[in-house]
């Protein structure tokens, strides 16, 4: 069989002999016994081709020897050599000699070949396995750089999640220590202020006993002598006594009030710690805003103007100090952004459903790029280290918790408009539908 | 697998002697040399070897013709046993048509004798041949060893796999020519099955099997 039928070894492939032999191995030889006095001698294979020829044509001539040539046991062609009848004696034994020399180049070849199939094929092998080791290190160390790559992002991940974690902590932490020292404040100052107003209140009775005595007194001056009546009116002018008289009463009312309005705001720093209270419990937020508001008088008084438009709401039912955040950053929030003469407008309404706040300012507004970033820990349009970046995001971790919504939309007037809409107990599916915000 | 040319009338059967290190099959290939007539056998040719152990492979021809004139080659040849000549060992295992694996009777060999049998199997399943469709003869060699594990114990633990197992000295020549023909038979039973060998060219099994194993006439032919 030739090479090229599609069958084939790889190793050991069937080889025919112009594969296995050469011209310049075959023909010295058979030109060696034309010289010995052959007339022609041929190799000719199994099927009548004549392979090899040396010497003139064989018409004529007789056929003096006929050797078969093998291979691996297989008569694969003749070896035919003819001249002279009479020559016969001296051709056959080179004819014999001529077969066995074949036979050996024959074989040496196919040896040599096979070494060679063999030796190539291992090679090629070791190199296609070096080639495919090769591969699968190449996308093993891909696999590892990505993992590695990868790695470097989640680790960027963990970190900013922690710091995110680590700042809302912290302003936790402030709003309770804030909360805590507002809580302890009030306590000591309700003490003293108990008995400032209590005192004041005696105090109040007193004078007024002390002016009906006095006017009585003064009453009596028409009936005295002379001399003494223009002394008592000298000594009367000269202590002011007109003026005391008709201010001691306002001195004191004024003085209670004062005192009445420190007590309010102790209670209302109290109520908005919420550090007395515990769990859930209804809230009214409306007077939630007007306690925020109260804690921040200081900020706002007189140079605010704040704006109410609140409508009567139910109460929801939740952990108290949650609207207190939410309202106290907000409005902080509001007067930091707010324009030259500062106005803000409080908004509540109850549609049924949904409790609806609105805080507004009259600044200049949250740009619709920023909408998205506002609500992120971190996130600030305040020069470095006058702002947290935390205050909304707290209010919108808050807002979460009561199950509400917050957005930022335009103010009627221009400034920014945070609402916050909270779902009441009552209707729950509306909750999973703004849960999704 | 079967390397059959119908045009040509011609089919070329390849066997494998398969096993670990030094455990005879080149024994095999000179014995069955020694053995069997030269009529239809070629010339054993051993390749290239290093310090007298194979590093490539030896190659024992045969030829017959069936009655209808299909002229039949079949060749055994032997694989390197060295662990490091693995990639020989795929190359010659390439569309084996039947494995004899020579395995080693000495106590001690027989972890080698699991590894290579593990690493045939490894090796026909990597050049696409599966051990079980594959025609497979197994041979203790190394009888003659005194230390030889018992023959008892061998038929014990293979009896149950199905497999021929026979017991061999290739070293004397004893096993050497039952381990051929019992190769011979199971590839000429797989053959037959597709090619219909005897039905459609007169070859039945005794004829093939007895032709590649025919024992040599004492003295009636030397070596040429």
């Amino acid at each position: 069989m030739t090479a090229g039928d599609g069958l084939s070894y790889l190793v050991g492939e069937e080889r025919s002999l112009r594969e296995l032999l050469l011209d310049s191995e075959v023909l010295p030889l058979l030109k060696g016994v034309v010289a010995a006095g052959a007339g022609s001698a041929r190799l000719v294979s199994e099927e009548g081709e004549v392979l090899w020829i040396a010497g003139g044509p064989a018409g004529g001539a007789s056929l003096l020897a006929e050797l078969p040539i093998l291979l691996e046991g297989e008569r694969l062609a003749r070896l035919l050599i003819s001249g002279e009848e009479a020559r016969l004696k001296e051709i056959a034994p080179c004819a014999e000699l001529l077969r066995v020399a074949l036979n050996a180049v024959l074989r040496n070849n196919l040896k040599r070949m096979l070494t060679t199939e063999i030796h190539t094929t291992v090679v090629n092998s070791s190199h296609q396995e070096l080639v495919e080791m090769n591969r699968e290190l190449s996308m093993s160390e891909a696999r590892y750089r990505e993992l590695a790559g990868n790695l470097e992002l989640r680790v960027k991940e963990r970190g900013a999640e922690l710091r995110r974690a680590h700042a809302h902590i912290l302003q936790q932490e402030k709003m309770a220590a804030i909360g805590q020292l507002a809580a302890g404040v009030a306590h000591e100052i309700n003490n003293p202020l108990g008995f400032i107003t209590s005192n004041l209140h005696t105090m109040q009775k007193y004078v007024s006993r002390f002016c009906v005595m006095l006017q009585f007194y003064r009453n009596l001056n028409p009936g005295l002598p002379a001399e003494a009546r223009a002394e008592g009116d000298r000594k009367w002018q000269e202590l002011k006594l007109p003026q005391v008289m008709a201010d001691v009463g306002d001195l004191m009312s004024e003085s209670l009030s004062g005192a009445e309005r420190v007590s309010r705001i102790v209670a209302d720093l109290k109520g908005f710690s919420h550090l007395d209270d515990a769990g859930e419990m209804p809230v009214d937020l409306n007077e939630e805003l007007e306690r925020t508001l109260t804690v921040l008088s200081h900020a706002l008084s007189g140079r605010v103007k704040i704006v109410r438009e609140l409508q009567e709401l139910p109460s929801i039912t939740c952990q108290p100090q949650l609207p207190g955040q939410i309202f106290l950053n907000l409005i902080q929030n509001a007067l930091t952004h707010a324009g030259v003469t500062p106005t803000i407008t409080l908004g509540s309404m109850f549609d049924g459903k949904r409790i609806r706040i609105s805080i507004a300012d009259n600044g200049p507004g949250v740009p619709q790029a920023l909408r998205g970033q506002i609500f992120e820990p971190f996130f600030t349009t305040l020069p470095v280290g006058s702002g947290t970046g935390m205050g909304l995001a707290v209010v919108y971790e808050a807002v979460l918790k009561l199950g509400g919504a917050l957005a930022v939309a335009d103010a009627p007037a221009g400034g920014a408009d945070f609402i916050i809409t909270i779902p009441t107990g009552k209707d729950q599916p509306d909750v999973q539908v703004l849960g999704t915000f | 697998m079967i390397e059959y040319d119908e045009k040509e009338r011609r089919l070329v059967l390849k066997l494998v002697y398969y096993g670990p290190a030094l455990s005879g099959k080149t024994t095999n290939l000179l014995q069955l040399h020694e053995q069997l007539t030269r009529q239809g056998r070629g010339e054993l040719m051993v390749l290239d070897t290093s310090g007298d152990r194979t590093i490539y492979f030896d190659l024992l021809p045969f030829f017959l013709t069936a009655p209808s004139g299909l002229r039949i080659k079949v060749k055994a040849y032997t694989v390197p046993g060295q662990v490091c000549h693995d990639a020989t060992r795929k190359a010659v295992l390439q569309r084996a048509d039947g494995v004899a694996f020579i395995a080693d009777s000495h106590p001690g060999e027989a972890e080698s004798n699991f590894a290579s049998f593990d690493n045939l199997e490894q090796n026909l399943s990597l050049v696409g041949l599966d051990i079980d469709a594959v025609p497979l003869v197994v041979q203790f060699n190394k009888r003659d060893l005194p230390e030889a594990i018992a023959e008892q114990e061998i038929r014990n633990s293979w009896g149950p796999t199905g497999i021929p197992v026979t017991m061999a000295s290739a070293l004397n020549g004893p096993g050497v020519i039952e381990t051929f023909s019992t190769l011979a038979g199971l590839v000429y039973d797989r053959i037959d099955a597709r090619l219909r060998l005897e039905a459609t060219h007169g070859l039945s099994r005794g004829e093939f099997v007895g032709q590649l194993s025919c024992l040599r006439d004492d003295g009636s032919e030397g070596e040429p």
